[in-house]
């Protein structure tokens, strides 16, 4: 700010008359009003894959800022998913009929990818206590839990804030935990068998993971980030509906099917490095993202988000992501008939090589003077996943085995602060 | 598979190498009183956790990856 | 705790007193209604208190310590801190820097207590490091303060709370008051009986016991600056309280009270002010602006 060479004495009064009339005349209300303390977020996500699984997921967030600084958020989530997902068969060759668990009978064109019906209804409920710890850190404890028809979750999180350097640098340390339970509708098949063989315990599966991370204030206009995470799962993390074919060993056709086996553990890791640059107005995001776990899959994600300011608060905010995989060391494409069996093996394509490009952009803005704020999102993801997989023969070498998966994700968002 | 690993070391040493005194080296003083654009709640690097939730939530379903700036991550039946 | 408002019939009006704003606040009200005069008097007994609780800078939690403690972090305040900053930073640029909200720092190193105490240059130097609005950055509602420098409101917030309580009186009754707290005051209209209120200014010498003028208030503000009891004696001069942000140090040659009417409470008090600020020059500044004052 700059300072004017000391004003004309003969006007000061004048100025200083109007200066103290518009202090005065602000409304009693306004002025006796403290900064909000709520606030209520009500976000919709609709997602669409092209002739598979629809989701539609209502989240209900609310959160209290309290005068000693301490926040609490709850949050509720409900899911609902329906559609279809590939069960990780082959096409056949000639029509083929699939079962599925939950008894459902398909008949499927030859070449077309086998796929699973399947509905599913999940709730879930987060709960998050903020506490400040002195004037340079915080401590942020989470909680969570999850239902299902087949699987439960709950888990406790927690993570230490500090910050540096004159609020420079902020150091994050963070872990948590999670105990899940799998119970397969009509019980859990035993891995890389017929799926007649089933037992009707329920299956648990605990991950722990660990955080680490920095941020740093470079420029007046530029703010970069490093996050490290590591989490250890253990137990059962096999796909209880997923399949895999088996092949003739001749002409390739499926004469059969297993189920999935996966591991009992697995280590996953991932480097984070991210950046928030401020030009005059505008803000550029760019993230990228090195992933790597102990079943040898890897993954890198690019992702850059253009934030363009409008008038008042309104904003446009276009997004693009790049994101590349390798396969797992078990994932295979289909099975030999008659061959020895490996100890793991799976045909989900989630664990094959997979590309997802998505694009879109996210408008954000509020109606007239209200304090509350919308938001709009729509995207649009392509997934391709490997078309030629590992260890098919005969006949599916003719096939594309990962035909591109196109989604639609909308998503709009409301927030009141109060 | 041990060239990747390699691979992977590499890129890693170069990360802290190049991150670190980066982060950490007093080589940026940013002023108090210069912070007025990194005041804006837009400039933290995760302004809009809800919609990186659902974001996290979407693409755990559809890829092998997890991980990034949070903890606690899982929890659903869909991968 | 703060006593409750005690009032008493005085001739054909009431007097309404509590303490607030570390000091003796009273209400006069021109009426017969005992009970709608109490009421009256709670309106500004409530308003000082909220005012004070809200910008005192010795309370923990309200928004000035809130920036005060920000250590350099961006801090948002609500609409009426905001309005208050923006008038101080209107003072700072009429008065060519002098009047400084962020000058209260200077305050830690001086003893006004009558002695002979002066801080060394080196540590008036040190802390001038920490004093000027032109190093904060105030900007749509938000403000960034370099740590450890710090805001006080005080120079104008007892002017500001007491036309607040009279606006406040104002929207209740149609009775003629008068809100006095710690001198710094506002009168309504006339009274019923025709006369005005009157207000004397005393000796700064023999504060609260010698009347030297009488001065008539119908609908007008009056404020006093000056350094009545608060002062500190070096080389033979007696210096005020208020300091010269440029130097840190009182200002010289201020006179030892100046009295100003202007249309508001905040007003008058902001013109006493900034007039003692120019020390020798106060009698001339407030000439040039038309006012009607009093300097002892």
């Amino acid at each position: 700010m700059q300072l004017d060479p000391p004003t004309a004495a003969s006007s000061i009064r004048e100025r200083l008359s109007k200066a103290a009339l518009a202090l005065l005349l602000i409304p009693t209300a306004a002025s006796t009003q403290e900064p909000a303390a709520n606030q209520l977020d009500v976000t919709a996500l609709l997602y669409g894959e092209q002739g598979r699984a629809q989701v539609w997921e209502p989240v209900v967030r609310a959160s209290r800022l309290f005068g000693n600084g301490q926040a609490l958020a709850g949050q509720l989530t409900v899911d609902v998913i329906s559609g279809a997902s590939p069960s990780g068969a082959l096409p056949s060759g000639e029509v083929q009929t699939s079962t599925s668990p939950s008894g459902n009978v398909t008949t499927i064109p030859a070449g077309a990818i086998p796929l699973t019906d399947f509905s599913d209804r999940r709730v879930a409920l987060d709960g998050e206590w903020n506490l400040p710890f002195g004037r340079f850190s915080t401590t942020t404890l989470g909680a969570h839990a999850s239902h299902e028809k087949d699987y439960e979750s709950a888990g406790v999180n927690g993570r230490f804030s500090v910050e540096l350097m004159q609020k420079l640098l902020t150091l994050t340390v963070g872990g948590g935990i999670n105990e899940d339970s799998v119970s397969p509708i009509g019980g859990t098949p035993d891995g890389l068998s017929d799926g007649t063989a089933t037992y009707d315990r329920a299956n648990s599966k605990r991950s722990t993971s660990l955080l680490l991370g920095m941020s740093r204030v470079l420029t007046r206009r530029w703010v970069v980030g490093l996050d490290g995470t590591r989490t250890e799962e253990s137990g059962y993390l096999t796909e209880p509906y997923k399949l895999i074919s088996l092949m003739d060993p001749a002409t390739g056709v499926p004469v059969g099917q297993l189920t999935d086996k996966r591991p009992t553990t697995r280590s996953r890791s991932s480097l984070l490095a991210s950046s928030a640059y401020h030009f005059s107005r505008d803000i550029l995001y760019s993230s990228y993202r090195y992933y790597w776990d102990s079943w040898d899959v890897r993954s890198h994600t690019i992702d850059f988000k253009y934030r363009h300011d409008l008038e008042d608060d309104w904003y446009v905010e276009p997004h693009v992501r790049f994101y590349q995989q390798s396969a797992a060391n078990f994932y295979v494409g289909g099975l030999v008939d008659g061959a020895p069996l490996p100890t793991f093996a799976t045909a989900d394509y989630r664990l094959g090589d997979l590309t997802t490009i998505t694009v879109g952009t996210t408008f954000a803005f509020h109606v007239f003077d209200s304090p509350s704020q919308w938001t709009v999102r729509a995207e649009y993801i392509r997934q391709a996943g490997d078309s030629s997989p590992p260890g098919v023969i005969g006949v599916q070498r003719g096939f594309d085995l990962a035909p591109p998966i196109d989604t639609i994700s909308v998503v709009f968002g409301y927030s009141l602060p109060f | 598979m041990n060239a990747v690993r390699g691979a992977v070391l590499v890129v890693l040493r170069l990360c802290f190498v190049l991150a670190l005194p980066l982060l950490l080296a007093g080589c940026a003083t940013v002023h108090p009183w210069d912070r007025d654009l990194l005041a804006e709640k837009w400039m933290r690097l995760n302004p809009c956790p809800q919609l990186r939730a659902i974001d996290d939530h979407i693409y755990f379903s559809k890829e092998a990856s997890m991980g990034g700036q949070d903890v606690g991550g899982g929890g659903c039946g869909c991968n | 705790m703060p006593s409750e408002p005690a009032t008493e019939r005085v001739e054909d009006y009431f007097v309404g007193r509590f303490s607030a704003m570390g000091g003796p606040c009273s209400v006069l009200v021109d009426g017969d209604d005992r009970r709608a005069a109490e009421a009256l008097v709670a309106i500004a007994a409530t308003e000082a208190r909220r005012i004070e609780h809200k910008f005192s800078r010795y309370r923990a939690g309200n928004p000035i310590d809130r920036i005060n403690r920000a250590e350099g972090t961006p801090v948002e305040v609500d609409e009426e801190t905001a309005h208050l900053i923006d008038y101080a930073v209107t003072c700072w640029e009429l008065s060519g820097g002098l009047f400084d909200i962020t000058s209260g720092v200077l305050r830690r190193l001086w003893r006004f207590d009558g002695g002979n105490k002066v801080p060394t240059r080196g540590a008036v130097e040190a802390c001038l490091a920490f004093v000027g609005w032109g190093r904060v950055t105030w900007r749509a509602g938000t403000i960034i303060l370099p740590a450890g420098m710090e805001i006080d409101l005080g120079g104008i917030g007892k002017e500001y709370a007491v036309d607040r309580a009279a606006g406040l009186i104002a929207a209740e009754t149609s009775c003629s008051c008068l809100v006095n707290f710690g001198g710094d005051l506002y009168a309504g209209g006339p009274r019923r009986s025709g006369r005005t209120w009157a207000v004397g200014i005393d000796d700064p010498e023999r504060t609260g016991r010698a009347a030297l003028y009488k001065v008539e208030l119908a609908g007008a503000g009056l404020a006093t600056s000056g350094d009545a009891r608060r002062f500190v004696r070096w080389r033979g001069k007696r210096l005020g309280h208020i300091l010269d942000p440029r130097t840190g140090w009182p200002v010289e040659y201020a006179p030892r009270s100046i009295t100003v009417v202007a249309s508001t409470c905040l007003e008058a008090g902001t013109l006493s002010t900034l007039a003692y600020l120019q020390g020798a020059g106060a009698r001339l500044f407030l000439k040039s602006q038309n006012v009607a004052f009093w300097i002892l």
